[in-house]
């Protein structure tokens, strides 16, 4: 059986014995979705690898932390990626560092299909604008935002790694959404219509 | 004929009716942005259309929101391949490495411990052992005394008398019985016995039979198995004196 095939409580039960192969097969599978969730919640690659770091730092020392019965490892390490998230956060409130995203080259995904160079920079205009708008909301509807739109959760899920109900999740993914069409109305000054739940 | 046709309606369609027919603007906000979202619910789904047909303001709200979910998308596209840096995973496989590295010696101390605590045990259970046999030995030995003074001696007052065990003995003057064997192992005790000199020929000594009532003090060499090995006379009666 490949290491990838088996189940993440056998691959962690392995990584705490010390086997690296099993402990990379973990990092491998969340690091990635970890880091995303970290990158669009603080908009610092810094402290995204900050966060995914720690994250997997808990997974090795304390990894009695983590409890089968009560969830999934993928909610659990995203319980732990949301708290240290909301700790930076909190000492970096408005922290926007969108010129360090600029700056280096792979954050930057060049699409397949052919454009014109007015076209592309019209896109990457578009998605500095949204990205804009989306670390400019509050953590907790930024947060519904970046599970539910960006990283496709279901409310399921969302709820699962957020800790809440589905309720709450709802609600702050309505917020957010409206907050998020007030913005991005507001940034490309064409509003098309009166702001309901940005009100 | 009308209320025919809706008795034979499934009950799910008339309750999407229901929704439908009920979804107003307010709804519409906290729920009709939902409706392009693979886990909505189909009748809510269902009812946003319908409100968004009819509704100009909602449908405005939901334009924009498709363009908005169209940037997300794009930011989402740009942002797929995205993932910690390498020097993170670096870092954590060193962290893991000098965990294991640790727990190593820890391994062994606790197995190195484990094994002279089991050591230790074994020791304190071979010297209580020991002691035990050796009690065990000095009772038995003891016995043997007796038995042995009984069988010497002619007097069984005498024997009561005069056997005593010594706690060390000169192996220079003891005369090795016939037949037996030296045990070399230490353990062999001292029996002073005062028996009639004819008895010594049971344990295959000549004895001189003009004299063979006399009284004579006696060192036994006695073995392990409390079996006489050597004897020893007393200064006035060597065992040259015996053999005369």
């Amino acid at each position: 059986m490949k290491i990838l095939d088996e189940k993440p409580d056998a691959l962690l039960k392995r990584a705490v014995r010390g086997d690296e192969q099993a402990f990379l097969a973990l990092y491998q599978k969340h690091q990635s979705a970890l880091y995303r969730y970290a990158l669009r919640m603080t908009g610092s690659q810094w402290a995204a690898e900050e966060v995914v770091q720690d994250v997997f730092l808990v997974l090795i020392r304390e990894p009695q932390k983590y409890q089968a019965a009560r969830g999934e490892l993928g909610a659990f390490l995203y319980g732990v990626a949301r708290n240290r998230v909301m700790k930076h956060l909190e000492k970096t409130p408005r922290e926007l560092s969108l010129d360090v995203m600029n700056a280096d080259g792979s954050a930057w995904y060049e699409p397949e299909d052919p454009l014109t160079p007015m076209m592309i920079a019209e896109k990457r205009e578009r998605i500095e604008q949204v990205r804009e708008a989306v670390l400019g909301l509050p953590a907790e509807f930024r947060e519904a935002v970046v599970l539910c739109e960006l990283e496709e959760m279901s409310y399921q899920e969302a709820a699962s790694a957020c800790g809440c109900p589905i309720g709450t999740i709802r609600s702050r993914l309505h917020r957010g959404r409206a907050l998020l069409l007030a913005k991005l109305e507001l940034l490309r000054d064409a509003p098309r219509r009166a702001s309901a739940g940005a009100k | 004929m009308r209320h025919a046709a809706q008795a034979q309606e499934p009950s799910s369609l008339r309750t999407v009716r229901k929704v439908v027919a009920m979804m107003d603007c307010e709804e519409f906000e906290l729920r009709g942005l939902d409706l392009d979202r693979a886990d909505a619910d189909p009748q809510e789904a269902a009812a946003a259309a319908k409100h968004a047909e009819i509704c100009g303001r909602c449908s405005a709200m939901l334009e924009s929101w498709r363009e908005v979910k169209c940037d997300l998308r794009l930011l989402r596209e740009s942002t797929w391949l995205d993932s910690a840096p390498a020097r993170v995973e670096m870092r954590l496989k060193q962290e893991l490495r000098t965990r294991r590295e640790a727990r190593g010696p820890h391994r062994t101390a606790v197995i190195a411990s484990g094994a002279l605590a089991a050591a230790a045990v074994v020791v304190a259970s071979l010297g209580w052992m020991q002691i035990h046999h050796k009690a065990e030995k000095s009772v038995a030995a003891e016995s043997k005394i007796v038995a042995t003074g009984d069988m010497l001696a002619t007097s069984p007052n005498e024997n009561e008398n005069d056997v005593r065990l010594a706690a060390d003995f000169d192996t220079g003057e003891f005369t090795q019985l016939p037949g037996s064997l030296s045990s070399g192992t230490g353990d062999e005790s001292i029996l002073q016995v005062r028996m009639q000199r004819g008895a010594l020929e049971r344990y295959g000594l000549p004895v001189d039979p003009e004299r063979a009532s006399e009284l004579v003090d006696v060192d036994f060499l006695v073995g392990e198995d409390g079996q006489p090995l050597a004897v020893r006379l007393h200064q006035d009666t060597q065992i040259a004196a015996v053999t005369q």
